[in-house]
């Protein structure tokens, strides 16, 4: 019996031939992220162990993301020993306001992700790293002090399920609609709690990068341990200038074993909406055409790429947002942005009359910039919906694609792109 | 041998309804986010000290016990500051099923418990056999049981203590 690719990491970062699902092991971390608001905490607990210094400095990835800039005097402070606490351990790589981003985007785009390799982070979308064939997992700021302090960290070996994406990509279709077509389908937090969910097919070679990473971001919102795509020659060309160390390009064996099989064909699928509270709750754009909304968010760990940023200027090129939106684009990171400035992008969604913000969390999580207030319809781009997720419990998050927002966006109310 | 009585939920109690939004931010603590613990998951516990005072040892949930994706630790260290001494759920989410192992406090997967205990009842949790009693009603139930170096966390008091004992014992880990 082969393995899958999961599996075959696990094993070769615990120093074994073989694992099987169930297996617990101590595995190699290629690199330990932690952010601004947990970020002081792990560092106290890693000295708490005993030691002094961490295990490599520069495996040990900083990134000022949530709190900056600081919204208030609270957070101004938290900063400031987070700051401290980063200069007292000499951290190689520290990407704090001015080079900062959205922890997951600084991760991979700045190489410290790579084939392989196992990667971890003080964030529940850390899933992400999946995207260029590493596993990527979330854990608590215990883990990560252990991590810092060993450079290992224990995993119960998953067992393994597999997306076989066929089909053609579609205009204005996006890798945000197969994620929450694949919500709908198969529940948020449902059946997929502590599985590897694994993305493979021919509309899965055809997506960037930054699709994959979309995809694999969204798997810890489906209670997924973690969600991977084997690495092809668009991961090395993407890598290639870029990582920080040395990769492996595996893949899972044909005779793999796999929990559950499931085939979607993506030419079938259309812009997808998820309806406010529930993640799960998700319809076809044409359902739910003519609702109206106030504010348009577009950004996050999910979407706010340069391909998201693309798209949205593709659409909103010579067109103007309806007079009763209030749209926020946050580029997912400082080099998101500066590549979206050069292109263009910000220009005409400015043009447009959207506001740009700092890279940053912003109102994602209802920290921070733009937060939603009493009585908001919010048309986002984000990941996650439950009533306050963006502020107030009395606003309602409908959750789609960078295109859908884009498109509705001009008249004010949920628009399919398709029939601009 | 752990006896007590339990509170009785429903599917799906989310991590971020256990500690509620405005306190994710705040340090970890046991005592402290044991005062706001479970806030959002039900009206009456929405006070301070509200599902501390009750004075409950366990709690019985159904599926997807913690879930919602979040990993913040409060909410463990505010289950055990608030005298929580094990959690019995038909599936746990893994974020917090992983943090309770590295904090040693006993999440227990143990189907179909939901359905035959009611909030009060009297429980007894044998950890060496994994059986939990229902004494109020009579009832006996099995759980998967722990493989062992759960049980070596568990013992050494958590995650962060057994790794300062081999760090400085100078053992390897793993
Ligand atoms: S963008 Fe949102 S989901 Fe992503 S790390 Fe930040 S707060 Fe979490």
């Amino acid at each position: 019996m082969g393995m899958t690719i999961t599996e075959k990491i696990m094993a070769s970062q615990s120093g074994r031939d073989k694992v099987r699902p169930g297996e617990l092991v101590w595995v190699d971390v290629e690199s330990v992220m932690t952010m601004d608001y947990l970020g002081k905490t792990c560092f106290d607990k890693f000295r708490s162990l005993g030691k002094t210094d961490v295990f490599d400095k520069n495996k040990v990835i900083c990134v000022s993301d949530h709190l900056v800039p600081p919204p208030n005097q609270k957070f101004a402070t938290m900063l400031n020993e987070w700051r401290e606490v980063v200069k007292a351990h000499d951290i190689t790589y520290f990407y704090d306001l001015g080079r900062q981003g959205i922890a997951h985007q600084i991760m991979v785009e700045q190489g410290h992700v790579l084939p392989g390799k196992v990667s971890i982070g003080t964030d529940s979308h850390a899933n992400t790293y999946g995207a260029v064939g590493a596993v990527g997992n979330a854990v608590g700021v215990t883990d990560a002090a252990v991590a810092m302090a060993t450079g290992k960290a224990w995993f119960r070996v998953p067992s393994s399920v597999k997306f076989h994406i066929t089909g053609e990509w579609q205009p204005y279709i996006m890798a945000k609609d197969l994620s929450l077509h694949i919500m709908g389908m198969m529940h948020w937090n449902g059946h997929l709690i502590y599985k590897t969910l694994e993305f493979c097919g021919p509309a899965i070679d055809a997506l960037s990068v930054a699709g994959r990473m979309t995809l694999c971001n969204m798997t810890v919102d489906l209670g997924a341990k973690n969600g991977i795509v084997a690495p092809d020659v668009k991961t090395q060309e993407y890598l290639k200038d870029i990582a920080k160390g040395d990769w492996d390009m595996l893949a899972s064996d044909d005779d793999a074993e796999y929990e559950a099989v499931y085939e979607i064909d993506v030419s079938q699928l259309g812009p997808t909406v998820a309806l406010p509270d529930k993640l799960d709750d998700t319809l076809p754009v044409e359902k739910v055409t003519g609702r109206k909304f106030n504010k348009a968010f577009v950004g996050t760990c999910t979407n706010g790429r340069l391909e998201d940023l693309a798209i949205m200027a593709d659409i909103l090129q010579d067109r103007q947002i309806h007079r009763d939106v209030n749209m926020i684009v946050v580029p997912a990171s400082q080099g998101v942005y500066l590549e979206a400035l050069r292109a263009g992008y910000l220009e005409t969604l400015i043009l447009a009359g959207a506001a740009i913000d700092t890279p940053s969390c912003a109102a994602c999580a209802g920290i921070h910039t733009g937060v939603a207030g009493d009585g908001d319809i919010v048309l986002s781009a984000g990941n996650r919906n439950m009533k306050g997720r963006m502020g107030s419990k009395n606003a309602e998050i409908y959750l789609t694609s960078p295109a859908v927002v884009a498109a509705s966006a001009i008249y004010g109310e949920i628009t399919d792109p398709r029939t601009l | 041998m752990i006896k007590g009585t339990c509170w009785v939920a429903d599917d799906y109690v989310m991590a971020y309804n256990i500690i509620v939004q405005e306190y994710w931010t705040s340090p970890i603590d046991k005592l402290e986010n044991s005062k706001w613990v479970m806030a959002g998951v039900h009206e009456d516990f929405n006070k301070e000290n509200g599902f501390k005072d009750c004075g409950y040892t366990f709690i019985v949930a159904g599926h997807n016990f913690a879930g919602g994706g979040k990993s913040i630790e409060h909410v463990i260290a505010g289950l055990m500051g608030a005298g929580i001494q094990a959690v019995f759920a038909t599936s746990f989410a893994r974020l917090q099923f992983r943090n309770a192992i590295n904090y040693g406090l006993p999440f227990i997967t143990s189907p179909d418990i939901d359905k035959k205990c009611k909030t009060g009842d009297t429980l007894e949790y044998d950890p060496e056999s994994g059986i939990i009693k229902n004494l109020s009603q009579d009832l006996s139930f099995e759980s998967i049981p722990t493989p062992p170096f759960v049980s070596e966390v568990a013992q050494a008091g958590g995650l962060m203590n057994y790794v300062k004992e081999k760090i400085a014992k100078g053992e390897a880990i793993g």
